[in-house]
């Protein structure tokens, strides 16, 4: 039996419409409505991309800025609907894309856990459970009772990558390998970060640090301008990639 | 944990709307922490809390006693008060206010989370308009008070109270959805719905009687559904009004009207603006 197959993206498009010149209030639209100076192009975010990930494999997306690398991740996590082709994910997706992001600072550690743990799909009685590992872990256990406004910034990370990890997803989604805290909690993540890889999940890795592609990555794709220019093993899609910005 | 086993396929189609509303329920236990978020921020944190959140419609309601009392009271029809009107009035546009630019900017400063994770953002507006209408009960302390004191009790109607909120929380939920795509989308948005905000309290009768209002102008002010809303809810807490069967069909009627549009078109509009993000 071949290995699960956690995401099948088969041709996967997303177009929008944008406008020519940015533009954000009503009163220049109004005005460039006006003056028919609103012009629209058609923006490919991501234009046919297409490949598989199996249960224990670590896909790296690399690319340009604006590639298309986070609006991927953005349809891997079902935020996005891609505009044509079809996507298939099985199972639990966990998301280490921009830790804390629901965190509100006038909740206690512990309310601030549950919030942020059921926003990111978990049921709110597991994460009840959940509480006193996550903030041992965390190593904020004596601070779990006041408002996280009192944390410092080393603290609220340490509460949001513990939240974030507190799982075995079957997909695992990561936006740049994290480094933040002190250089224990450093050591920490990572080897957590690396145990969440090789826990068997499959894993999505999108990043500029290429020697991390190499070392963790069983494949990798290379998107430009929204499209796949190369896909297959790590140091063959880096030299495709260097190539090209040569 | 059901959404272990969970197999996202993007070619299913989603049924507008319907599909939207299965995804609150299934996160409702979400929705649950959302509002209590709201109201711990809101009240457990200061001691003054609730009074804090009730100073800003009772000191408008003041000021506006002082200045119309002598103009309007006399206008008013037998046996009933200006000041039990004017604060059932300011209590209704607070609510109506409060939960629509509230669910249009949680939606708008959740935005970091909601472009991340998949969460149905309709969770967090609904979120909003609940903690309001939580936030308009307390309102009804100084209202029952007021009511006390000119000999009134808020009358049997009373359980028709919750057909009001419900109705309500439907309606602002459903614009604020709509509004959140304009504040996401257009910096000016925010102030230009202030003016807005501001014509139709003026268009809705807080603090005149419409009564005192030529008929083309009382037309006018019947074409407003806030004004069924305010009249019924005078209606059904204190009797300061007398609300006609057209103002129950007019209320009922916006409020899903609005409910299921403002679903529609921020399912249609959502995926393109995240896009853009």
């Amino acid at each position: 039996m071949s290995a699960e197959k956690i995401i099948e993206a088969t041709d996967i498009t997303l177009a929008y419409r944008r406008t020519r010149h940015r533009v954000s209030s009503l009163k220049q639209t109004a005005i460039d409505t006006i003056n028919r100076r609103m012009s629209y192009e058609d923006f490919y975010a991501l234009n046919g991309v297409s490949f598989e990930v199996s249960r224990g494999e670590t896909l790296s997306v690399i690319g340009r800025n604006g590639a298309g690398k986070s609006t991927l991740l953005k349809v891997l996590a079902r935020v996005l609907p891609p505009t044509s082709g079809r996507i298939i994910v099985r199972g639990s997706v966990a998301p280490m894309i921009e830790l804390g992001a629901g965190f509100n600072a006038e909740l206690t550690g512990a309310e601030n856990i549950m919030l942020y743990g059921t926003l990111l799909g978990r049921d709110a009685k597991t994460m009840q459970s959940r509480i006193e590992a996550i903030a041992d872990w965390a190593q904020l256990t004596e601070h779990l009772d006041i408002p996280i406004r009192a944390y410092s910034s080393g603290m609220v990370a340490r509460l949001a990558f513990a939240t974030a990890t507190d799982v075995t997803p079957d997909l695992l989604l990561i936006d740049e390998v994290l480094s933040v805290g002190d250089e224990d909690f450093q050591t920490r993540s990572k080897a957590r970060t690396e145990a969440m890889m090789n826990s068997g999940c499959a894993v999505v890795l999108v990043t500029h640090d290429l020697s991390a592609v190499k070392s963790m990555a069983t494949r990798a794709i290379y998107l430009d301008h929204g499209a796949m220019r190369a896909s297959g093993k790590p140091d063959e899609v880096i030299d495709a990639y260097h190539a090209d910005l040569r | 944990m059901s959404e272990n086993i969970a197999i996202y396929d993007s070619s299913i189609p989603q049924t507008p709307v319907i599909s939207a509303l299965k995804g609150v329920w299934e996160k409702r236990s979400l929705l649950k922490l959302l509002v209590a978020r709201d109201l711990t921020v809101r009240y457990k944190r200061s001691v003054i809390g609730i009074w804090w959140s009730l100073l800003n419609p009772l000191f408008t309601t003041a000021v506006m006693f002082y200045v119309f009392n002598t103009v309007f009271k006399a206008k008013l029809p037998d046996g009933q008060s200006f000041l039990p009107y004017l604060l059932s009035g300011v209590l209704t546009m607070t609510l109506f206010n409060q939960g629509l630019t509230m669910a249009a900017d949680s939606i708008a400063s959740g935005a970091g989370v909601l472009t991340k994770v998949y969460v149905r953002p309709e969770i967090f507006a609904f979120s909003a308009t609940i903690s309001s209408a939580i936030n308009f009960l307390f309102g009804l302390i100084p209202l029952t008070v007021v009511l006390l004191i000119f000999g009134k009790h808020p009358g049997f109607k009373t359980p028709l109270l919750l057909v009001f909120m419900l109705c309500m929380t439907l309606f602002t939920t459903g614009l604020g959805l709509m509004l959140a795509i304009a504040y996401v989308n257009f910096d000016d948005s925010r102030s230009l719905i202030n003016i807005f905000l501001l014509a139709l309290g003026y268009m809705t009768p807080v603090f005149y009687p419409i009564s005192a209002l030529g008929p083309h102008t009382q037309r006018v002010i019947h074409l407003n559904p806030l004004t069924s809303y305010l009249q019924i809810f005078r209606d059904v807490f204190g009797g300061n009004a007398v609300a006609s069967v057209h103002e129950w069909l007019m209320m009922g009627g916006t409020s899903i009207f609005f409910f299921v549009l403002g679903f529609y078109v921020f399912g249609r509009t959502w995926p393109k603006v995240v896009a853009k993000l």
